[in-house]
Order: C-alpha cells, then sequence, then structure tokens
C-alpha cells in the first residue's frame, strides 16, 4: 500500500483540539503532498507545536481525523507504534537518550523496532552520522555533544528508520545562534532530496529557502498558507501582517 | 562526586573574608578541645565503672569469640543481602504495577506499597513467627526474618524507583514513541536504566536499613550479629564491651554500603566528564 499510495501522504480534517479550557486546534484542514515541505509559522501559543506533534499522535485530538498515506491514525498499541516508526520526528530539545551512545542513539530504533542486525544498523548509523557530520563522535553520550551535533544526530536517528515523513518541532530553537545554521543546513540537504517535512520554526530565512508553502497559524487556526514569496511578501491578513512586522527587527 | 560537593558548598556559602575566616580558626579551636574533652570524660567514665576492666575485653583476644562473631556478621549478610535482593526486585514490580495504566492492578500495588511502608518491620516479623505458623506454614527462622525485612523494604524501594522513573524527562519517552518503540521496550530499554541510575544513592541508603533490620533477627533467634553478640554478652557478663565492638562492625558494613553507593553515584554521574578528557571534543 505504501509504495502504490499517491494521495497526500498527510491529511488533516476538521482536526479540534482542547487543553482544558484552551481551544488550541480550531477546525484544522492541512494536506501535505508526497516530498512536500510545509514550514508551520505564527506567534508561539498558535497551536503550531500541537499541531505538529498530532501527526505522529504524541498528541490525541478531541475530534476530526488524520490519515497518514490515506489510513486514518491508529489509537493506539502495536499499530501506533508501528505507524509512529514511520514518521521522523526532530524535537526542540533534542531527546537524544542520555544514558546511551551516539552510535547507540541511532541504532536503537533499526535494531529495536525494525529487528535489523546490528551489525547492519551499525554500518548504516555510521553513514548517516558521516552524512551529518558527526561520525567522529559516534562513541560519546550525548551529553559530551554540542547543542548543534545534538540535534544533528537526532536527525541522524530518524532516518535510520527510513521514514516517509519528519516532523521537525522547533528544531533549532534551543541552540546557540552559532549552531543554528548546521542543523538547517541538514535540513535543507533532506528537503533537496524529496523528503516529505513538516516543519515548525522561527526561521524565516529556512522557510524562504527551502518551504514549498508556508502555513500561518493564529489562536489554534491556520490564518493564510501561501508560497514562501507570496506570503512574506504580500500577507493577506491582519494576523500574519502584525507578526511579520514584530519579528522584522530579527 | 567530590567535585560536586565543593561546588554545592560554594553555592551554599560565599567565599569567606578575613573575618570570617578568623572566626572559622576560633571555632575549629573551640571543637577540638571540646571533642578531646568529650573524649576525655567518656574514658574517665569507663575508669570510674570499671569497664576498662581486662576482664570485659580479654576474651577479645581469643579466637573462638570472633569466630562466633563471624557466623554472626555472616548470618547477618545473608540476612541482608537476601532481604535486599528480594526487596529490590519486588519493590520494582510494585512500581511498574503502580504506574500501570490497568486501573485495578494499579490500586492493589498502591495498597500494598502503602501497607508495607507504613507498618513498622517488627510488626510484620512478628506476623511471620507468631501468626503465620498458627496457620500450618512453617519456615525456618532465616525466612521469618528475611520475608519481613524485605517485604518492609519493599514499599520504600517502590517508591524510590517510582521517583526515579518520575525523573526520566518526558522528552525521553516521547523520542522513543517517535521511533516506534512499544510501551514494554520504552521501559525496559529507556526508562528504566536512566531510572535507576537516578535512584542509585537513596536505594543504597535503603538497603542500609534493610542491614539496620536484621538486628531484629533475635525475635525469631536466627544467629545474626547481634544475636551472637547477646549470648557472648551473656556468657562473658560483658555488655558494654561487646556491643561496643559490634557498634563498631555495623558502622563498619554501613560504611562500606556507603561508600559503594559514592562509587557508583561518581561513576554514573561523572562518567561524563572523565571520558571528555580521555578524548577531548
Amino acid at each position: 500500500m505504501a509504495e502504490e499510495y499517491a494521495g497526500p501522504i498527510i491529511q488533516m480534517r476538521h482536526v479540534d483540539k482542547h487543553f482544558g479550557q484552551l481551544h488550541v486546534l480550531k477546525d484544522i484542514n492541512l494536506e501535505v503532498a508526497k516530498g512536500e515541505v510545509v514550514v508551520l509559522i505564527g506567534p508561539s501559543g498558535s497551536g503550531k507545536s500541537t499541531l505538529c506533534r498530532t501527526i505522529n499522535r504524541l498528541e490525541t485530538i478531541d475530534s476530526g481525523e488524520i490519515l497518514f498515506q490515506g489510513v486514518k491514525l491508529p489509537e493506539e498499541g502495536k499499530e501506533l507504534a508501528a505507524l509512529r516508526a514511520e514518521i521522523g520526528m526532530v524535537f526542540q530539545s533534542f531527546n537524544l537518550f542520555a544514558h546511551k551512545t551516539i552510535l547507540d542513539n541511532v541504532t536503537m530504533g533499526p535494531v529495536e523496532v525494525l529487528h535489523r542486525p546490528r551489525k547492519e544498523a551499525e554500518a548504516e548509523a555510521m553513514e548517516l552520522l558521516a552524512r551529518v557530520g558527526v561520525a567522529e563522535q559516534a562513541a560519546k553520550v550525548p551529553a559530551q555533544l554540542s547543542g548543534g551535533q545534538q540535534q544533528r544526530v537526532a536527525i541522524a536517528r530518524s532516518l535510520a528508520m527510513h521514514p516517509k515523513a519528519m516532523l521537525f518541532d522547533e528544531p533549532t530553537s534551543a541552540l546557540d545562534p552559532e549552531m543554528i545554521n548546521e542543523v538547517l543546513d541538514v535540513m535543507v540537504e533532506l528537503a533537496r532530496q524529496g523528503m516529505t517535512m513538516v516543519v515548525v520554526t522561527h526561521e524565516m530565512n529556512f522557510a524562504r529557502r527551502v518551504a514549498n508553502r508556508v502555513v500561518f497559524m493564529a489562536d489554534g487556526q491556520i490564518v493564510e498558507q501561501n508560497t514562501p514569496d507570496e506570503f512574506f511578501d504580500h500577507p493577506q491578513s491582519e494576523r500574519a501582517k502584525d507578526f511579520l512586522d514584530s519579528i522584522k527587527g530579527h | 562526586m567530590s567535585a560536586n560537593v565543593v561546588s554545592m558548598r560554594d553555592a551554599l556559602y560565599e567565599a569567606p573574608g578575613p573575618k570570617t575566616r578568623r572566626r572559622v580558626k576560633i571555632g575549629t579551636a573551640v571543637s577540638i578541645v571540646a571533642l578531646i574533652a568529650l573524649l576525655a570524660f567518656v574514658i574517665r567514665q569507663f575508669y570510674i565503672n570499671d569497664q576498662l576492666n581486662p576482664r570485659y575485653w580479654s576474651f577479645f583476644a581469643r579466637w573462638t569469640t570472633w569466630r562466633f562473631l563471624l557466623t554472626g556478621f555472616l548470618g547477618t549478610l545473608r540476612v541482608a543481602f537476601t532481604a535486599g535482593i528480594i526487596a529490590m526486585a519486588l519493590g520494582l514490580l510494585l512500581m511498574l504495577g503502580r504506574i500501570s495504566s490497568v486501573k485495578p492492578l494499579s490500586a492493589v500495588c498502591h495498597v500494598i506499597t502503602d501497607l508495607f511502608r507504613s507498618l513498622p518491620s517488627l510488626l510484620l516479623i512478628y506476623f511471620f513467627f507468631l501468626v503465620i505458623p498458627k496457620y500450618g506454614l512453617k519456615m525456618p527462622s532465616f525466612w521469618m526474618i528475611t520475608v519481613p525485612v524485605a517485604l518492609a523494604a519493599s514499599g520504600v524501594l517502590a517508591e524510590v524507583f517510582r521517583a526515579g522513573v518520575n525523573a526520566v524527562p518526558k522528552g525521553q519517552t516521547e523520542a522513543a514513541m517517535s521511533l516506534g518503540m512499544t510501551h514494554g521496550k520504552i521501559m525496559a530499554k529507556i526508562v528504566l536504566p536512566q531510572a535507576l541510575r537516578i535512584v542509585v544513592p537513596s536505594l543504597i541508603s535503603q538497603l542500609v536499613v534493610v542491614v539496620k533490620d536484621t538486628t531484629v533477627a533475635y525475635v525469631v533467634s536466627y544467629p545474626d550479629l547481634m544475636q551472637n553478640a547477646r549470648v557472648l554478652i551473656s556468657n562473658y557478663d560483658a555488655l558494654v564491651s561487646m556491643y561496643f565492638v559490634v557498634a563498631l562492625i555495623y558502622i563498619a558494613i554501613n560504611y562500606a554500603t556507603n561508600r559503594f553507593s559514592i562509587y557508583l553515584a561518581h561513576r554514573s554521574g561523572t562518567k561524563v566528564i572523565s571520558r571528555t578528557e580521555e578524548n577531548p571534543v
């Protein structure tokens, strides 16, 4: 089914979610095509991170439906785990397994979830680590690496699962400024190779350079979406104009 | 660890100035004098009460005394070690049951944990010694002391483990979930290994409590260190000197346990730093 499926890889229909009184996602409708790079931007608290996390069900939804490759997300158990194995995720705080070496972090998924032989997984992990430029750190533990290095390892860890799509939840927000580009470069490269990506970020240059589409959110709603050039140069809504003005200084 | 201790002190106190340094010097001198006075007083009291009389101490020169104490010492170690292992295994199971999403299981484990945690171990020992045999279950005195001590400790250890699991950042679980790991695998491969590392110090201090709990073994007449010491006391009519020596042995056991915990914490806590020194970034 996976190879044959030609429709949008991610579909969200009338998705609603509350955190107690707070209505964090309001009637979200979004489709992401295969190979598309969608960047979610918006003021903090607009629900963009939550939206990103609903796609692999790290956040549950109250109503509506989310489909991955045309199939509704399973709600629990082995089926949900199997679906998550197909979607890579990169977190703001890296979340590398603190007690494992860099190499073990990258082989964890292939060995434990895909049941691949350790030797084979390690060989591929070394290739991936080389690709993101941290191969020489393989024997260290995460705490010994800089933030930028850790985030690149986190990307390699996701890639080791051969994901069909990748979610990036503010991947550079916890980084020192000089380390942001080394992570963005890896992401740009991924996008060039045709990876389907949903990226929550405040890096407007990255959005302009790489995104096929920019989705602007405010107060739990998708306010407008457009190509990056259109969105940044001619925002339609007042909210988007205000938001873009407010970040121009940066 | 020692580096941590220093930094903790630095965090609590600012660097001493000249006045403080003088006060520290005076304080040091006064406390040394006080300690010497106390020691002199103790020795004097021993002397006045004839406790320094060789008849209270000479039997320590005999091999049989030490052999008997050593037997007791091994008995204590056997009970403490077995009870420690059982308590850790049971504590882990109780904790896993308690954090389970199966409500009845969680509730049962919660109740058992709180029960074992709040009952005095002596009461549990009486239960196994006096109540259970009445209903036909006779066990050797070794188990009559080991099981209740283990049960009492398991309740506390379940809570120690739970604190450890809660202390593992949520992001670790989320990252594992995003890789497609199942709940059981995440527990076994990601959460528990980190949780155990976090609780090693409290784990070992709880094992010290287990060692101390074994001293109640005389209730069931199990020949542990304390019980054998009591036998020697009545043999030689040497209460103070015997308790003094036994106290030193218990201090040694628990000091060793403590050093071991510090060693473990040191190893897990500073591994990162020492490795960096080996091959700098």
